[in-house]
């Protein structure tokens, strides 16, 4: 049983490493990076975070504040607050080139 | 293991699904991390918070958005309807015409003097030859195109009937035309027309050898353009001089070169000969009889005038008709054509009106 499962999930396993594989090799990664960094750029996202960035460091301290720190306290913040047209516009394009690259 | 061997169907589209979604937050996660270690960075550099100053300067230039506004909170157009006293001519004129006004008021300034010698031209009458020839001069500069100038020259008419200083005469070089405006000193030129009636039949007469003097319906004024200007025939010429000094009026130098063969003269000749043939008036005659005898006197005082200030004309009309050369000399190319276009018979008949005028003299 184990066994199975192990496999279903290396299987799967194996496959995001496929696609993810693929995604590099092509170039696509990349590209998906540069346009969610402009995206998010471009509907203040960075902005407000920033400012929240800015809390932070005042509450910490300037002196003492860790990319830990800032990381811990900023990631959630940051994937919650981007917008919805972006994330579905992201989601699109990765299904869309899954869909041409990994024979559907 | 193949990509391709792998079917997706129903269960499968959800973990298709999922890994779009994984895929999705390693990208955001990505652009996270970025972040912190940018603002990390500025931290650690100390140029996090260089675009902060104390709260009131902040308050202070902080971003406008009102309507009318800009982003400063400054009107725009805040000086647009005022007005602003002209030093020169203490009149009032609008803020975004004050610039130009200026130049104009005070002489200086690139257009400022081309305008107001344009101006000079097409509305004096008279004034001594010598101060004249500089305007003619610069009229006929090289630098000028004949059809700027000859629409410079009908925009200026059209204005000169509307324009607020049509009536009034200014100071003048030699002080004969009527008081000046003491605040237009560069303008004297402008509307100190030449009226015929001011003048003595001397300078009368000098006036005419070396200008046109045709007497402008509208303003009563003589032309101050050279005695070829395109604008006036040489009709109106003749009938000047005759109405001016009378039937033995010393006529136009044209008929001079008639009696010298020069290629010069054949499009003057073609003048004489069709003027001849369409005038019956009796005025036309006797003068042109008087104005043989008077040719040989002229032709050597026309002579020098002709070739000195104006070498130009010379060599241009030396080309010929049919060759025009460049288009340098201004006015005077274009009247050979518009001459050598409009008479046609021409060289057969020249020379049979030089043997009238032998026979006459």
């Amino acid at each position: 049983m184990d066994h199975t499962v192990s496999k279903i999930m290396s299987k799967d396993y194996q496959m995001k490493a496929a696609i993810n594989q693929k995604l590099i090799e092509m170039g696509e990664r990349e590209r998906l990076k540069e346009l969610l960094r402009a995206k998010l750029v471009e509907s203040g996202w960075k902005d407000q975070l920033k400012a929240h960035c800015k809390d932070v460091i005042r509450e910490k301290g300037l002196e003492h504040v860790t990319v830990e720190d800032l990381v811990t306290e900023v990631t959630p913040k940051g994937r919650a607050l981007v917008p919805d047209s972006v994330k579905k516009e992201l989601l699109q394009r990765i299904r869309a080139f899954l869909a041409q690259h990994a024979a559907l | 293991m193949k990509m391709e061997d792998m079917p997706l169907s129903g269960p499968d589209n959800t973990k298709l699904e999922a890994l779009v979604n994984d895929i999705y937050s390693e990208l955001v996660e990505d652009a996270c991390l970025g972040l912190c270690f940018e603002v990390h960075r500025a931290v650690k550099q100390g140029y996090f918070f260089l675009d902060e100053t104390d709260q009131e300067s902040m308050k202070e230039f902080e971003i406008v958005d009102q309507p009318g506004v800009d982003i400063f909170g400054q009107v725009y157009n805040q000086w647009k309807n005022k007005e602003c006293e002209c030093p020169n001519c203490k009149r009032l004129i609008a803020a975004s015409r004050f610039a130009p006004h200026l130049e104009k008021c005070l002489g200086m300034g690139r257009n400022s003097s081309r305008i107001a010698n344009r101006r000079l031209a097409s509305n004096n009458n008279m004034s001594k030859s010598e101060s004249d020839q500089e305007d003619n001069d610069d009229l006929n500069d090289n630098d000028w195109s004949y059809g700027a100038e000859k629409r410079a020259k009908k925009r200026k008419s059209d204005k000169s009937q509307t324009s607020p200083r049509r009536s009034k005469t200014l100071k003048h070089k030699n002080g004969e035309l009527g008081s000046g405006i003491s605040a237009d000193p560069y303008k004297y030129n402008y509307n100190a027309g030449i009226n015929y009636e001011m003048l003595g039949p001397d300078e009368v007469q000098s006036f005419l050898t070396t200008q046109c003097g045709v007497i402008s319906e509208h303003t009563k004024k003589m032309c101050t353009r050279s005695q070829r200007c395109p604008q006036h025939t040489d009709e109106q010429r003749m009938a000047v001089r005759v109405f001016l000094l009378g039937p033995s009026a010393p006529v136009l130098p044209e008929a001079d070169s008639v009696a010298v063969p020069e290629s010069f003269d054949i499009p003057d000749g073609q003048a004489l000969m069709s003027r001849l043939q369409w005038e019956d008036s009796p005025e036309i005659s006797p003068s042109d009889s008087a104005s043989s005898k008077a040719s040989t006197n002229h032709s050597d005082s026309r002579r020098p005038k002709k070739k000195k200030p104006r070498p130009s004309l010379g060599l241009n009309s030396g080309g010929g008709i049919g060759s025009l050369s460049g288009g340098g000399g201004g006015g005077s190319s274009q009247s050979n054509i518009s001459l050598s276009t409009k008479k046609k018979k021409p060289k057969l008949t020249a020379p049979s009106i030089s043997s009238i005028y032998d026979d006459l003299n």
